[in-house]
């Protein structure tokens, strides 16, 4: 059988370049909070491959300049990791059965932009395993890493994402990815589920955002499991 | 300086042990019954709450904009599309009523 490893990481690789772009300009948005935060460009590039978690770096970073102390800058940023643990256990079937370097590539480049992207087109009836999720994280990446050096870099000419829109970009991506994976009136409850505790957490309980996702998905998961397939 | 680098060091060993233990999770987990059906419904659920957390932390303006992108999406069925209609839409709501 011939090995088409290679070419599915090239397809993970080129569909996740729209994410990208998205993944770009955060990129060099975190690379000037950072900056302002005591980090230099080499700090920030080793923490961009080492971390590679855009949102957890972002609100440590801003922890940090905000003068809150390295302890409290590295829960913050782990608190919105936790969903994480969520985002790996839900594709199991990913890393099952490969030797443990892959399980040890695999885990750390998967973000919720390759996640999101592989269900996406496994809902859509095309193949997606191990080496799309790799080639898009690897693709991910570099982007991260060099975009994020580069706003170190560049501090001084770099547009605040949010004057282009561009805050909005993720969030659009995952109302994309809902849509496509939808698959019929199953998945309305747990769904539902899923925005009232999101939105029970943050506007009744006050919780933090980190703790509203991870509750919302758990929450939604646990009614699926409750009612059983529709 | 060694500020930065605690932060660097405790968020790359803190992620990466989360990330392993979900891989170890998922594994555990039996293949049928209620918790594999609740873990089948779990991506879903979570794309579902990373989108309500974000539009949620927004105003009136990007409630608009979500509509605007849900609306592309169910007709398009399109990631690029969507992202760039969802971008478009809340760039205009801004300029138009800031």
């Amino acid at each position: 059988m011939p090995d088409d490893s290679p070419r599915e990481a090239w397809t993970g690789a080129r569909q996740i370049s729209p994410l990208a772009i998205g993944v770009a300009v955060y990129g060099l948005a975190y690379g000037l909070l950072a900056e302002q935060a005591g980090f230099d460009a080499l700090q920030v590039g080793i923490m961009g491959a080492a971390v590679f978690a855009g949102g957890a770096q972002i609100v440590a970073a801003q922890q940090l300049a905000a003068g809150t102390g390295a302890v409290a800058a590295a829960v913050a940023g782990l608190a919105l990791n936790l969903r994480l643990l969520l985002v790996t256990a839900s594709i199991r079937d990913v890393y099952a059965g490969q030797p443990w370097w892959r399980i040890v590539l695999g885990a750390h480049v998967t973000t919720d932009e390759n996640w999101a992207l592989m269900l996406a087109r496994r809902a859509g009836n095309q193949t997606a395993g191990y080496w799309f999720l790799v080639g898009g994280g690897l693709c991910l990446l570099l982007v991260w890493c060099l975009a994020t050096v580069a706003g170190v870099l560049f501090a001084q000419v770099i547009p605040e994402p949010k004057a282009l829109g561009m805050d909005f970009a993720f969030t659009a991506a995952f109302i994309a990815i809902a849509r496509s994976l939808w698959k019929g009136r199953g998945d309305l409850l747990p769904w539902l589920t899923a925005v009232l505790v999101v939105a029970a957490s943050i506007g009744l309980a006050g919780l933090d955002p980190s703790w509203a996702l991870i509750l919302g998905g758990v929450a939604g998961a646990g009614m699926a499991g409750v009612i059983g397939d529709a | 300086m060694h500020e930065t680098w605690f932060v660097i060091l405790a968020l790359a060993a803190g992620t990466f042990a989360i990330r392993l233990s979900g891989v170890l999770l998922g594994q555990r987990i039996p293949k049928d019954g209620a918790w594999a059906r609740a873990l089948r419904a779990l991506p879903g659920s979570l794309i579902v709450s990373l989108a309500a957390v974000s539009l949620l932390s927004g105003g009136p303006r990007e409630w608009v904009a979500g509509l605007v992108a849900a609306i592309v999406a169910i007709v398009t069925r399109n990631l690029p599309v969507t992202m760039v209609s969802g971008i478009a839409a809340i760039a205009l709501l801004r300029h138009l009523a800031p």
